[in-house]
């Protein structure tokens, strides 16, 4: 094509669209209001979506790049040796009401259970009434976006169990729990709470890295799975039978009882 | 026969689009206002691979809201009928297959949505809901003309407008 023909195609073109113009500002002529119309719509919908798309991203990732907020809990709860296995045990071996907890880092219901009673069986356990054995388990794993916060956080509260730092670490991740269906706490996120804890052995980091005890975890979670009287989480159980925990006083009384 | 008057036929069809576009906005925002529990709720059909899952449930609440945004202003109203009954027939396909392999879910149809307790489960309402819908969607497919519609508006010539506004 040769400049000539070109810049006549032009001059065409740019004649064609003083015509519309012209014929637009009349407020005459179906297609340029169309034009219009559509514009105006494509616009609109780019904006819902890419507005939608972050939004709604930024809603789900609301956990990333936070600090986990530590929560204190008292020294005299947690020893060296409280890992068993993939449980803790907190508390005096004398202890006259013992109980057994399963719970996820992800289910809301075992949030509610720590934060209605958490700092009473804390106290019950500090003042030689109650040994607890948690099972941390990986019971709703699918269900954080992306899955694996459920293994991953029960794997590091392990890690945090064999610093003697399990308590403080089951009670801030509790504290701070992310939602079901979004973004929980990576690896990083979860390292960074035991050190902010205290721990200071370079072992934590690559226990929790290394998803030491997620074999056992997965197999402990299987295990509970066929037991009948497993409820789903939180599930409380007092010499193997299940504890209504959703009473209020059913541990002091369990304590009265136990004499 | 008794043969409605197209005004009185236009005046039904408006309101079928604003209830339609009631439905997408409401449906839309409920998904959209809680993305954890939609997210959930796309997983609880347990149809699309584990990759589609997030995609899907960022995308759902948008389409239903834009649905919504073209009923209500009356824009491409037959296209936009089309899109939502075909939509609505993916949810009911949704809803029907998880009844029929019996999964106990909560569709999530307006938020929510999830696993449900085995007795908690109300396929056949939800299913006689989205068929309503799909019968308002097919309305508009059949008959797209309608008041306060910016169709009308844009195939109207100029002198049109002019009388609409008079008329306002």
């Amino acid at each position: 094509m040769g400049g000539a023909e070109r810049s006549a195609r032009k001059r065409r073109q740019q004649q064609s669209a003083a015509v519309r113009a012209v014929s637009q500002a009349r407020g005459g002529g179906g297609p340029s209001r169309k034009t219009i119309v559509s514009a105006v719509a494509v616009v609109v919908l780019a904006v819902l979506v890419i507005g939608g798309v972050i939004w709604t991203n930024a809603s789900k990732n609301a956990t990333e790049g936070t600090t986990i907020a530590p929560h204190a809990s008292s020294a005299a709860l947690d020893t060296p040796d409280e890992r068993r296995g993939a449980t803790v045990v907190s508390g005096q071996a004398s202890a006259k009401v013992k109980l057994d907890v399963w719970a996820d880092f992800l289910c809301p219901y075992c949030a509610q259970l720590q934060q209605r009673f958490g700092s009473q069986i804390e106290d019950q356990i500090q003042a030689g009434n109650v040994q607890v054995t948690y099972h941390m388990i990986p019971l709703l794993n699918n269900r954080s976006d992306p899955p694996g916060y459920s293994l991953d956080s029960g794997n590091a509260a392990l890690c945090a169990a064999d610093q003697g730092k399990f308590t403080p670490f089951h009670d801030s991740l509790f504290a701070s729990q992310p939602e079901e269906g979004k973004r929980g706490y990576d690896n990083a996120q979860l390292v960074k709470l035991g050190q902010d804890l205290g721990i200071t052995a370079p072992q934590f980091a690559s226990c929790v890295n290394a998803g030491t005890y997620d074999q056992q975890l997965n197999d402990a979670l299987t295990t509970i799975s066929q037991n009948p009287d497993f409820q789903g989480t939180p599930t409380v159980m007092h010499d193997g039978s299940v504890v209504n925990w959703t009473q209020d006083g059913w541990l002091t009384s369990l304590v009265n009882q136990a004499g | 026969m008794f043969r409605p008057s197209p005004s009185v036929l236009d005046a039904v069809g408006t309101l079928v689009r604003l209830g339609l576009a009631a439905v997408w906005l409401v449906s839309g925002f409920a998904k959209i206002s809680d993305s954890g529990q939609t997210y959930l709720a796309v997983k609880a059909y347990d149809v699309l691979p584990d990759a589609l899952l997030h995609p899907v449930a960022t995308a759902l609440p948008l389409l239903e809201l834009a649905l919504g945004a073209f009923l209500l202003l009356g824009l491409a109203t037959r296209r936009v009928g089309v899109a939502s009954a075909v939509l609505l027939a993916v949810f009911i396909a949704g809803v029907a297959q998880s009844w029929a392999r019996g999964l106990t879910i909560d569709c999530g149809c307006f938020g929510g949505g999830g696993q449900v307790e085995a007795g908690q489960t109300q396929y056949p309402q939800e299913i006689a809901r989205d068929v309503g819908f799909l019968v308002l969607a097919c309305w508009l497919i059949v008959r797209p003309a309608t008041r306060f519609a910016l169709d009308r508006w844009l195939h109207a010539g100029a002198p049109q407008v002019e009388t609409e506004k008079e008329r306002i």
